[in-house]
C-alpha cells in the first residue's frame, strides 16, 4: 500500500471500520430497488425499469439550464449517448423547459442513468472551464518516478489510492485534447447516496507539479490532496494561493506560458525611430522618463499578452502605523484588513498603471510578485517585510 | 524651481509652438498629430505629463506660445496633476497664453464636484476653458481646430489682435448658479 511506504504524519490511513460501514450501506441500498440505479449499473444488470431516478433528473435539468441554447446541440452530439434519430427528434428552438421534458423522455427511453448525465456535465465543463472557481495546488518533493508517470499509471494509482480511503465516491477520468487529465468526482456523505449535483473537478497536466481543483468541500480536501500526492508520486502538496475563474489564465501563469522580460541593467537595443513629418514637429519633453517607466513595467509584467487573471487579494495583518493617530498606533493587536484588486485582466491593468505613471515605478514588490510567484493571495504580516503566508 | 517663461526666447518666423500637458498621455498624442497637419503655419508641439519640464531640453525647446492643460474629468488625478503643474509657469503666461481643455465631460462617471473645481480654477486664473471629446477622429480634429485658433493669436500671427485681448473675450466666467443657492 502506498500509504504504508510513505509514513508521513499527515497521511490519512484507511480505516477498516469505515469500509465495513460502507459495505453495509451498499447492502441496504440493494434491498430497495428504486434507490439502486448506480448499483444496478455496476453489476451490469438490466432491470426492466424505465424511470430515471430523481438525482438524474435534477442533474439533467440543471445542466440544460446551464448550457447556453446555441451550444446545446453540439454538446449533445459530443456526448453520444443519444443516437442520431433521437437527437434529430429534439426541437432546439423551443423553450428550455419543454426541451428538458423531451430530453428526460429520451434519456428514459435509452435507460440512461445519473452516471451518463454526469458524463454530459463533464463534457460541458471541459469545454467551458471558465464557469467555476479554480484553486491551484502545488506538488512538492517529487520521487524518482514522478516524471515518468503517464496517463494509464496515473489513472490506476488514483483510483487505487482513492478506494483505500473512501468507498462512496464515483470517479471519471478523461484526457482532454490539450494534454490535461480531467477528473470528475462525486462524493457520498456517509450512508447517503452519491451527490452528483456538487461534483469536484480536478485538472492535472501530467509531469507538471500543479493541480487545479474546483468545487472541493473542506471535508473532502485532505482525502483528495493525499490521493493526488500519492498518484503523481510526490511527497507533499501545498496550496499555491492562486485562484480564479479562468482556468487557462491560472495555468498559463503557473506554467509560465506567457512572454517574459528578464531584468537587465543595460538599456534596450536602439530601435529605429520613425521620423515621419508629423513627429518632426512633435517632441515629448519627458520621453526619457516615460521610456524608463515602460521598461520597468515590462520588467515586472512582461511585454506580451498576459494571462487574464481577475483578482488579487492582500490580507494585511500588520500593526497600524500613523503618527497622527495615537490611539490606533498604540494598540498591540494587528490591524486586520483585506485589500482586493479586481479587473477583467488584472495584470494588464497593473502594467498599464505602472507604464502610465499612475503607480510608482519600480513596481512595488507586492504587485510584481503576482506574476513572479504565480499567486494571487497574499498574507502580509509584520515580521517579514516581504509577502509570505 | 525653473519657471517656464513666455518671452525669454525669440520667436521664429511663421511658427507657433504649443505645449500640451496631460498626466495620462492619451489624448495629447492624437491631438498633436491633428495639430501639426496645419498648413498655413508651422506648428511645433511639445508633449509633457506635468511641469516642470526637464532642464536638459531647455536649449532645443522653442518659445512656447500656448500652454494647454488637458484634464480628464473622470480622473481626479489628472486635475490634481494639472493644478500642481500650474505653479511652474511664469505669471506672464496667464495673460492669455494658458488654456484648459476638459475631456470626457459627457461620460457617465463624471464627478460633478470636479467639473465645478475645474471651472473655478479656470475662472480664478482668467483662462479659457474648452470642452473636448477624444473618442472619434472628428472629435480630435475639431478640438485641434479650436486650439489652433487660440494658438495663432497667442503666437502673434493674427494681425490687430493679441493674446491678452483675446483672453478677455474667451476667458471662463463663473456661471451664476455655482455659488448661489437657487431660490426654489
Amino acid at each position: 500500500m502506498g500509504s504504508v511506504l510513505l509514513s508521513s504524519d499527515w497521511l490519512i490511513r484507511p480505516r477498516p471500520e469505515r469500509r465495513f460501514v460502507l459495505k453495509f450501506s451498499v447492502a441496504s441500498a440493494s434491498a430497495k430497488p428504486n434507490k439502486s440505479r448506480s448499483l444496478v449499473d455496476v453489476l451490469g444488470l438490466n432491470l426492466p425499469s424505465g424511470n430515471m431516478d430523481d438525482p438524474a433528473k435534477f442533474l439533467l435539468r440543471r445542466l440544460v439550464r446551464r448550457i447556453p441554447a446555441q451550444m446545446l446541440k453540439a454538446t449533445l452530439e459530443k456526448w453520444g449517448r443519444l443516437n442520431a434519430e433521437q437527437r434529430e427528434s429534439l426541437n432546439f428552438s423551443q423553450s428550455k423547459w419543454a426541451l428538458t421534458q423531451e430530453l428526460e423522455a429520451l434519456c428514459e427511453e435509452s435507460r440512461l442513468t445519473v452516471k451518463h448525465i454526469a458524463e454530459l456535465e463533464m463534457i460541458y465543463i471541459t469545454e467551458n472551464p471558465n464557469q467555476m472557481m479554480w484553486h491551484a495546488f502545488q506538488l512538492l518533493d517529487p520521487e524518482d518516478g514522478a516524471l515518468a508517470v503517464e496517463l494509464m499509471q496515473f489513472k490506476e494509482l488514483f483510483k487505487c489510492h482513492l478506494r483505500e480511503l473512501v468507498r462512496n465516491v464515483s470517479v471519471k477520468i478523461k484526457k482532454h485534447t490539450d494534454e490535461a487529465v480531467w477528473i470528475r468526482m462525486s462524493w457520498g456523505e456517509g450512508f447517503s447516496r452519491l451527490s452528483h449535483l456538487n461534483a469536484t473537478y480536478v485538472v492535472h497536466y501530467l509531469q507538471t507539479p500543479y493541480v487545479f481543483v474546483s468545487g472541493l468541500s473542506p471535508k473532502n480536501k485532505p482525502l483528495l490532496l493525499q490521493v493526488l500526492t500519492l498518484s503523481t508520486k510526490h511527497e507533499r502538496i501545498k496550496d499555491a494561493n492562486l485562484s480564479g475563474r479562468k482556468l487557462t489564465a491560472i495555468r498559463d501563469l503557473l506554467l509560465r506560458q506567457y512572454e517574459h522580460v528578464f531584468p537587465t541593467k543595460y538599456p534596450s537595443p536602439l530601435t529605429e525611430r520613425n521620423q515621419s513629418v508629423s513627429n518632426l514637429h512633435t517632441e515629448k519633453e519627458q520621453a526619457e522618463a516615460s521610456a524608463k517607466r515602460h521598461q520597468m513595467a515590462g520588467q515586472a509584467f512582461g511585454n506580451g499578452v498576459l494571462p487574464a487573471l481577475q483578482s488579487a487579494v492582500y490580507k494585511l495583518e500588520t500593526k497600524f502605523k500613523d503618527p497622527t493617530n495615537q490611539t490606533m498606533t498604540e494598540q498591540d493587536e494587528p490591524f486586520r484588513c483585506v485589500v482586493k484588486f479586481s479587473s477583467t485582466n488584472l495584470l494588464e491593468s497593473l502594467r498599464h498603471c505602472a507604464s502610465s505613471g499612475i503607480a510608482s515605478t519600480p513596481v512595488a514588490p507586492l504587485l510584481s510578485s503576482i506574476p513572479l510567484k504565480g499567486r494571487n493571495y497574499f498574507v502580509i504580516t509584520d515580521k517579514s517585510p516581504s509577502a509570505n503566508s | 524651481m525653473s519657471l517656464l517663461a513666455p518671452f525669454n526666447k525669440l520667436p521664429t518666423l511663421n511658427t507657433a509652438s504649443i505645449l500640451l500637458v496631460e498626466s495620462e498621455e492619451q489624448f495629447q498624442q492624437s491631438l498633436a498629430v491633428a495639430l501639426v497637419e496645419e498648413m498655413t503655419v508651422t506648428v511645433n508641439v511639445r508633449l509633457a505629463r506635468s511641469l516642470p519640464l526637464p532642464l536638459e531640453n531647455d536649449e532645443s525647446r522653442p518659445r512656447i506660445d500656448l500652454v494647454v492643460f488637458i484634464i480628464n474629468l473622470t480622473s481626479d488625478l489628472s486635475f490634481r496633476s494639472a493644478k500642481a503643474s500650474l505653479k511652474y509657469l511664469d505669471p506672464g503666461y496667464f495673460l492669455g497664453k494658458v488654456c484648459f481643455m476638459a475631456t470626457n465631460a459627457r461620460h457617465a462617471s463624471v464627478h460633478t464636484g470636479l467639473l465645478d473645481a475645474v471651472r473655478q480654477l479656470a475662472v480664478s486664473l482668467h483662462c479659457p476653458l474648452l470642452f473636448a471629446e477624444d473618442q472619434t477622429p472628428e472629435d480630435v480634429k475639431s478640438s485641434a481646430r479650436r486650439l489652433l485658433t487660440i494658438l495663432k493669436v497667442a503666437s502673434g500671427l493674427v494681425p490687430n489682435t493679441s493674446a491678452l485681448f483675446l483672453s478677455n473675450l474667451t476667458r471662463c466666467t463663473m456661471p451664476l448658479d455655482i455659488d448661489q443657492p437657487s431660490f426654489d
